[in-house]
């Protein structure tokens, strides 16, 4: 995936770009607002990442000339400004996520994991948390059966067979707003947001049954339910500084 | 007192008084002229009735009584307020109809003179007129009982003369009452239309929000309130620009901070990559100071940039309505990375609220108070956030009495309670957490815990920009600390 990286700092372009090349992205970087308008009317980003503070021209401007003429360009906006306040003018504006500085990198390349899943264009449409792969192109749901006593983290990841778990569409759709999201807990509200558009009816308890019929069919505490709050699935802990 | 009634006041008293005092002094001096002018005429009439009596009795046509008889010869009966006598030696020769038969004055003086006294129910202030011509030419001889000595009585009413003379002086005098009062209503209307620039000066200023700093459109015609106005108006656009000043350098140093720590974080972040792509062991000794340090370093920087931008003197609030249950799913939501790592358990029990507030600050106070709550209760520990709505429970009392009437505008009452299985704050020290830099146990503060002491501080400028109140207690429940943040809004229900 190529990315066009707007940063006018230096130095954090320089790391971002080693970052993000060792992750198997195709970096290129601009440092001025007007410098990336003139390279995104040329040639193809897959994506944008946008620093907020550019020394030409403000970044919500950029961000509003490229929404006018790329509709559907994916623009992650990093900013080191008050950080609610213009996160809210940012996603205004149409940008699709937002990162404060400092930011974790994990934080970062998760994000464009999402973004990637959405384009297609990621080397692989599976997201696999513990023992469960959910396959976002074909839809479908597998549980590993682990061949070992070694544990779930075991990389061979080959040598185990997958069992495929059926849900219906609604459920399949719970499970992977939760696995897309993984870390993060999802409300009610923002699970039945991605269920059901404008004016379908929804059924006050509809998460709870597909909940409860995904947890059936899942390992043990795979989803976990925070009280009041929403749902959650935990993130792998593959950060190597924990 | 305000400026206006001072000067009504005193001007209308002022006025009132001294002209009473010159009316008094009028009525005083009219009426002894009056007086004077009574006796006068009393003094011409009975010149008149003399030179009458002399005419009449060179005529011969007059009559001539005896003692025993009493006829006396009436005079016409004209309508005049006067009584008159007239004697010629003892015998009445001519009375008006109101005067009696015996004579109005002791007959025995001899000299002009003027009297007051008492007949028919009356008093009566009277003029006695002796014959002097005969007086005089008898002064040497004894007097003898024949040559008859003529005398003139004339009277008239006291009461008669004294409401004469106040009928006179109240005519004066009443048109002064009626300028008082007009003078009065002058007097208000004019001060009140020379304040009125000053009026409007305290209402603008009045409807100014302490932080609000733009200059004042008002119109001013008279040129000292115009000097107040450009001297406010350029001591507003100094304070804004300190101000500004002030807030721009948070902003400026909060970015000149914020991008190179974002550098040293994504270089620790390729460092430790790069060392475990090279097989290097223990590399987590080495990189794990460091990355707790960057973390530190910005909480402590994003705390300071909290501080400064909650500061009640210089925050631009933007109130709205706000919805606390998903703002706290959200503040939930953020932390749970760290609720999960220490494996504690979160509940949140709340309807749907809505509070009027900044949202900004409401989340950041909600982070920092949740985040506490995390960090100093142990694993496995458990935290509890819930809202109540105070209000409601009153609402549904007054339901009950069928007193439900004032729905449009109530006081709501909402309280946020955030509980903790932690080993909570001594009761000494709840008033000391709220100041900067502090930390609980003061030194002895457990290092290993991220934190920097203005949490809290940040907590408080957020309560107390929203005019809410903060109580810090020992949780029953779960044994730790209990925050209660109450709010009580009037909010115009839609």
């Amino acid at each position: 995936m190529r990315i066009l990286l707007v940063e006018d700092d230096q130095g954090l372009a320089e790391a971002l770009q080693q970052s993000l090349e060792r992750e198997g992205f195709v970096v290129d970087h601009l440092s001025r607002g007007k410098q990336a308008l003139t390279a995104l009317a040329v040639t193809t980003h897959d994506m944008v990442i946008l620093d907020l503070g550019l020394p030409d021209m403000d970044g919500l401007d950029v961000l509003k000339q490229i929404r006018s003429k790329i509709n559907d360009l994916p623009v992650i906006i990093l900013t080191a400004r008050d950080s609610i306040d213009s996160k809210v003018k940012g996603l205004d504006y149409g940008a699709d996520d937002y990162l404060a500085k400092p930011f974790d990198m994990q934080e970062l390349l998760a994000r464009l994991r999402v973004i990637e899943r959405r384009l297609g264009t990621a080397s692989s449409s599976m997201i696999i948390i513990e023992r469960v792969v959910l396959d976002t192109a074909s839809h479908k749901v597998f549980l590993m059966q682990p061949l070992s006593v070694n544990g779930p983290k075991d990389k061979k990841n080959d040598q185990q067979y997958k069992v495929e778990v059926h849900f219906s569409k609604k459920e399949f759709m719970v499970l992977k707003a939760l696995m897309e999201n993984a870390g993060r807990i999802q409300s009610r509200e923002q699970i039945e947001s991605k269920l059901y558009n404008w004016g379908e009816e929804v059924l006050s308890n509809a998460v709870e049954v597909h909940i409860h019929k995904l947890r059936k069919n899942l390992p043990d505490k795979f989803i976990q339910n925070i009280r009041g709050v929403g749902y959650i699935i935990n993130r792998p802990q593959t950060n190597t500084l924990n | 007192m305000s400026i206006r009634r001072y000067l009504v006041l005193t001007l209308v008293s002022i006025l009132t008084l001294i002209t009473f005092i010159a009316a008094i002094h009028g009525y005083k001096a009219s009426m002894v002229r009056a007086e004077k002018l009574f006796e006068q005429q009393l003094v011409d009439f009975a010149h008149i009735v003399k030179g009458l009596h002399h005419t009449f009795d060179k005529k011969g046509s007059y009559l001539i009584f005896d003692g025993s008889q009493q006829s006396v010869n009436t005079a016409p009966n004209f309508k005049t307020s006067f009584a008159f006598q007239v004697w010629q030696g003892h015998n009445l020769v001519i009375q008006s109809t109101n005067s009696p038969i015996k004579p109005i004055i002791s007959l025995q003086h001899s000299s002009t003179h003027f009297r007051e006294v008492n007949f028919s129910g009356q008093r009566w202030r009277s003029i006695y007129l002796a014959n002097e011509k005969s007086n005089v030419s008898n002064s040497n001889a004894p007097m003898e009982v024949y040559d008859e000595k003529l005398v003139i009585i004339v009277a008239q009413p006291l009461d008669k003369q004294f409401l004469l003379a106040q009928e006179v002086i109240l005519a004066a005098v009443t048109p002064m009452i009626i300028a008082i009062i007009l003078l009065s209503l002058l007097i208000y209307g004019i001060i009140t239309h020379g304040l009125k620039p000053l009026h409007k000066l305290t209402a603008a200023l009045s409807n100014k929000q302490s932080n609000d700093f733009t200059p004042l459109t008002l119109h001013v015609d008279n040129t000292e309130l115009t000097h107040v106005v450009t001297t406010l108006n350029q001591l507003f656009e100094r304070l804004n620009l300190a101000f500004e000043r002030e807030r721009h350098f948070a902003a400026d140093a909060a970015h000149e901070l914020k991008t190179p720590l974002s550098v040293l974080k994504i270089n620790v972040h390729n460092l430790a990559q790069d060392l475990n792509d090279k097989g290097k062991n223990n590399i987590t000794n080495l990189i794990k100071p460091l990355s707790v340090s960057v973390d530190r370093m910005g909480h402590v920087i994003d705390q300071i940039l909290h501080l400064n931008r909650t500061n009640p003197e210089q925050t631009y609030q933007n109130q709205k309505i706000v919805k606390l249950k998903p703002l706290l799913q959200t503040v939930i939501a953020d932390l749970y990375l760290s609720i999960a790592n220490k494996q504690q358990t979160i509940t949140l029990n709340t309807d749907d609220v809505m509070l009027q507030g900044d949202e900004l600050s409401l989340q950041l106070m909600l982070t920092n108070l949740i985040s506490n709550a995390n960090k100093y209760t142990p694993k496995n520990g458990e935290i509890k956030v819930s809202v109540k709505d105070l209000s409601r429970d009153e609402k549904k009392l007054s339901h009950n009495k069928k007193t439900n009437e004032k729905t449009n505008e109530k006081t709501n009452k909402i309280v946020i309670i955030i509980e903790d299985s932690g080993n909570g704050i001594t009761v000494e020290e709840y008033h000391r957490v709220f100041d900067r830099f502090y930390r609980v146990g003061g030194d002895q503060h457990d290092s290993s815990v991220l934190g920097c002491g203005l949490g809290l501080t940040i907590v408080k400028h957020i309560v107390d920009i929203h005019r809410a109140d903060i109580v810090l207690s020992q949780s029953k429940s779960l044994g730790g600390l209990c925050v209660e943040v109450l709010f009580e809004q009037n909010i115009e229900r839609v």
